[in-house]
């Protein structure tokens, strides 16, 4: 019973005598997905689930904050430029077309990609696909609209970022815990950034990274195969590739020893936030890290949940991940302090309680709690058809194929207690972190403000 | 792992649309006033019926007219919840058992709610369900908190005790081939659940710092704020969550008598969907609970007045340190089983709930570039729960906004939904309501939310019929009887040395403390 994917194996065997009806067994529905590079590059996905009347469309521009040179923060404003209008369509026509279909339209921006989706009821599917071929090949960017919308983009980032101090923590985190590489920027972009953004900047931004030859387009859900192919392939097909795809050539350098910063605002329950250097997206260490995070904060049960939350009450929530990015990885930890307390000290204990990882083995009972919580939210992820085309079209942009869930059960069931113990000692060490506390303002009378702030 | 994880941590910025018009609601309850509970998703497994799965329309030849030129398809009426999977019962007793089979993935989902929450507190003692939920939480049967915790973590699974207004819900998930631990999982927390005082004691300072922390998101202070100017001494009034003064009068005698009277079978139902049979859940459900003993069920909480407030108010709530005035205004709303909740919810779509083509968004997002997000929404309860416009912008903007706020308001009662507005609102609401219905979970939750409010469970399959046959006159008649922006309450949340001159000439203007 210490084998996940034979737990899982069992599971589906149980549920074939319990229900006989039932689906005869849990087949990884992405096994089946038809890859296909169209001459000018663009990738395509389809994965058919007809099981629900449902289709999600996606296209993943292979583009985020890392590839952003002269302005920070615009290719997330670009992403909002994309409801603006183009050759054929004014602005926000494109979402209201969806909209008026009871479409679920929207996109996202990372540090890696921008993502383009519109879930949608299988009759919405063509018409989709030509929307989205509009304004990927046809998008026009006017001064007007770029002054409007980079109005709104401010507004989201004192939303998200400036009057907020989980924002305010992880911006100056980031800002911390890179000083090189391109992530040490936000994505949404310094405010001066965002405020100068020229519209020759977005349409050489669109002009270098919108090429059908850094495109991933994934259908999954119910849809006929050939006659979507096929309409893709007309639509998207009739682009032109960029010669190129430029990258920025920064490598982050080493870290060799602790960085520190200090933000003061207007807040009642400090937070705490601290990250180590950690592995890239797809690093072998990977799914030992993930176990370590699930030791130590997934479930009630979880070591600082329950220190630090249940028996100290030092802290109102905690939380860890190891954040897989495309050229670097981060571990990190967050801890909303209880008011009045102190960061510092719920910091020595979340410390304590990561070193305590690379001192000691971890209990058998323990490790296969985090890696059943693991499988459970592998499988959970299978949902719905948004999440489905999520998938097969994150892998293919990070890993260029699709891996299967059975290699993914079997790489959680595979890590050991030392496994953790190792990846523990080798990243969670404290010459690799990096440690933010946003703290309340210090009254004018009090002590000089310190000068660290890395944030904003 | 888990990019997904970060989200939370803004990682990911949306650019816009539904999720930005929901963003801003300083309500965390508030929802849509629609048939679903929860804006949701999910759908039936193994052999759908015909109607579940409409064949894809063939994709379109080239031709000279665009897609989107071609109006959208009639809205589809049918019935929508396989009734093959679904089932029904009540127990002797009174306890109320639905269940929703589906089988594509080796999960469950469990959960047990009663139809009374913190509407049905007294005033003073603000707080008791939610302080009950977080209490039932630690420990249960032979459990103590650590115990109870270690071994639904060591299923994988997940539980947890949550108090809304009408309801307390119980809600254990994991994998299906643990359905008989986590079902007696479930049936400890509702029957058996400790109420430590010890862990009472826990409980209440969690509470009072979470209280204390909550100040920290604008939003939420806004929300706060707004309650109580619409709803001043009556239970809306308060958070849901309480007040200081009010939690700290709360123990476990209080909870434990609280949980007697509300856990009582003909006050629950019993609520199950994924990989299971419905008649092992009917053999597990009378095993568990066939036992329970049979009481009286308690009343619901009295009524907020028809109009509130009755004028005018305006708050500003003073936080210096934002850059960004949070704008919420609103008054009184609709009850959940009002009879023309259909009506008012397109007329809310058209208003400021229907994403990105909503004349909120239109004018304050796209023509003003004012804000990121703009929405409104009317909080269905058992009693009437506030209607509400809010939307968030740069200090200096805050009046403006407001004011193209008020307009909006006082245009939609002048200028109601014109027949393209209203059938665009149908189209976008049935369209999303089937969306909405993709994993099971969320129909079982959609069905829950019917079967609480004493609604019919084929609310679902009638819904997308009911919606196609709101007129415009309806819709008017809806604007004139709902919408009222001379007596909207008014808060804003930022400088107040900047916000209370900006406001002054519209009232007196209260400022208070976070």
């Amino acid at each position: 019973m210490r084998d996940p994917a034979r737990r899982l194996l069992l599971v589906l065997l149980l549920v074939c005598l319990a229900a006989p009806a039932a689906r005869a067994e849990l087949e990884d529905p992405a096994l089946g997905t038809h890859v296909e590079v169209l001459d000018n590059g663009l990738t395509i996905l389809a994965l058919r689930d007809p099981t629900t009347p449902v289709v999600s469309f996606q296209v993943w521009v292979k583009a985020g904050s890392r590839d952003e040179t002269r302005f920070t923060g615009i290719a997330h404003l670009f992403e909002h430029m994309m409801f603006k209008g183009s050759k054929n369509l004014g602005p926000e026509e494109h979402a209201r077309y969806v909209e008026e279909r009871g479409g679920n339209i929207n996109a996202w921006t990372s540090n890696d990609e921008t993502v383009y989706f519109e879930n949608v009821t299988p009759d919405a599917l063509p018409l989709v696909i030509d929307l989205e071929a509009e304004r990927f090949a046809n998008l026009v960017v006017t001064q007007e609209m770029l002054d409007a919308e980079r109005e709104v983009v401010l507004e989201e980032r004192r939303m998200r970022t400036e009057d907020s101090p989980q924002g305010r923590a992880f911006e100056a985190l980031l800002a911390t815990a890179f000083i090189a590489h391109p992530y040490r920027w936000p994505v949404i972009g310094w405010r001066s950034d965002v405020e100068q953004v020229t519209v020759e900047a977005c349409q050489e931004f669109f002009d270098t990274y919108y090429a059908p030859n850094n495109l991933i387009v994934s259908v999954a859900g119910d849809f006929e195969l050939e006659p979507t192919l096929a309409h893709v392939r007309r639509t998207f097909g009739a682009m032109a590739p960029a010669a190129t795809i430029p990258r920025n050539p920064t490598v982050e350098p080493e870290q060799r020893g602790e960085r520190r910063a200090l933000v003061h605002f207007d807040v009642r329950a400090p937070v705490l936030a601290a990250t180590w250097q950690a592995p890239p997206s797809g690093h072998p260490d990977g799914p030992a890290l993930d176990v370590a995070s699930g030791i130590l904060s997934d479930g009630r049960s979880s070591r600082l949940y329950r220190r630090l939350v249940y028996q100290e009450q030092v802290a109102l929530s905690t939380s860890t991940a190891w954040w897989e990015l495309k050229d670097a990885g981060l571990f990190y930890a967050f801890a909303s302090v209880r008011p009045g307390g102190s960061a510092a000290a719920v910091e020595a204990m979340v410390f304590e309680e990561v070193e305590r990882l690379a001192r000691e083995p971890v209990r058998a009972e323990e490790l296969e709690k985090a890696q059943r919580k693991l499988e459970v939210h592998l499988v959970s992820g299978l949902e719905t058809v948004h999440e489905l085309g999520s998938r097969i079209a994150n892998d293919w942009a990070y890993f260029g194929r699709i891996r299967p869930l059975a290699e993914r059960l079997a790489a959680i069931e595979a890590v050991t207690a030392d496994d953790v113990q190792r990846v523990a000692r080798t990243y969670l060490v404290p010459a690799r972190r990096s440690v933010v506390h946003v703290v309340p303002t210090p009254s004018p009378e009090g002590e000089a403000v310190p000068v660290e702030e890395a944030g904003s | 792992m888990r990019r997904a994880a970060l989200a939370g941590l803004l990682l990911l910025t949306c650019a816009a649309l539904a999720c930005a018009a929901r963003e801003p609601g300083p309500a965390a309850d508030a929802i849509a006033a629609d048939e679903p509970a929860q804006p949701v998703a999910g759908l039936p497994a193994s052999d759908p019926p015909a109607l579940l799965s409409p064949s894809p329309v063939p994709s379109v030849p080239p031709s000279a007219i665009p897609s989107w030129e071609r109006p959208p398809p009639p809205i589809e009426t049918g019935p929508i919840v396989d009734a093959e999977r679904l089932h029904v019962a009540t127990l002797e007793n009174g306890l109320r058992v639905i269940v929703l089979a589906d089988h594509r993935l080796p999960q469950v989902e469990l959960g047990l709610a009663v139809r009374r929450g913190a509407a049905s507190e007294p005033v003073a003692q603000a707080g008791l369900a939610g302080f009950l939920a977080d209490l039932m939480e630690r420990g249960a049967g032979d459990r103590d908190a650590l115990a109870l915790a270690e071994t639904v973590d060591g299923l994988g699974a997940s539980f947890g005790v949550a108090a809304g207004w009408d309801s307390i819900e119980v809600g254990v998930s994991g994998l299906s081939r643990d359905l008989v631990p986590l079902f007696g999982v479930l049936a400890d927390l509702v029957r058996r659940p400790r109420l430590d005082p010890a862990e009472a004691e826990k409980v209440r300072a969690e509470t009072l710092a979470a209280l204390e922390r909550a100040k920290d998101r604008p939003q939420t202070l806004a929300s706060w704020h707004f309650s109580r100017a619409v709803y001043d001494g009556h239970r809306y009034g308060l958070p849901s969550e309480g007040t200081p003064e009010t939690v700290a009068g709360l123990d476990a005698a209080v909870a434990r008598a609280f949980h007697e009277r509300m856990f009582v079978p003909g006050n629950a139902i019993l609520y199950a969907s994924g990989d299971l049979a419905a008649a092992d859940l009917q053999a597990l459900a009378r095993e568990a609970f066939g036992s329970w003993p049979a009481a009286p069920v308690p009343e619901p909480g009295p009524p907020p007045p028809a109009q509130a407030p009755a004028a005018r108010r305006i708050v500003v709530v003073d936080r210096p340190d934002l850059g960004q005035a949070q704008i919420v205004v609103g008054h009184e709303g609709i009850e959940r089983t009002y009879e023309e909740r259909v009506a008012v919810s397109l007329l809310n779509n058209v208003l400021g709930g229907g994403g990105f083509s909503s004349r909120l968004m239109q004018v304050i997002r796209e023509r003003e570039g004012l804000a990121y997000g703009v929405g409104s929404s009317f909080r269905l309860s058992r009693a009437a729960g506030p209607f509400l416009v809010s939307t968030a912008t740069r200090v200096a903007e805050a009046r403006r906004a407001l004011d193209l706020l008020l307009a909006e308001l006082a245009g939609i009662r002048e200028r109601p939904p014109t027949a393209d507005e209203l059938a665009h609102a149908q189209t976008y609401a049935a369209g999303r309501f089937a969306l909405g219905l993709e994993t099971s979970r969320a129909m079982l939750g959609s069905l829950v939310d019917l079967d609480a409010y004493g609604l019919p469970l084929d609310g679902l399959d009638t819904y997308r019929a009911r919606v196609a046959a709101v007129t415009p006159a309806d819709v008017a008649r809806e604007a004139l009887a709902r919408i009222h922006p001379e007596r909207a309450a008014i808060v804003v949340v930022g400088p107040a040395s900047e916000l209370e001159p900006a406001l002054a000439d519209l009232g007196p203007v209260e400022v208070v403390k976070p």
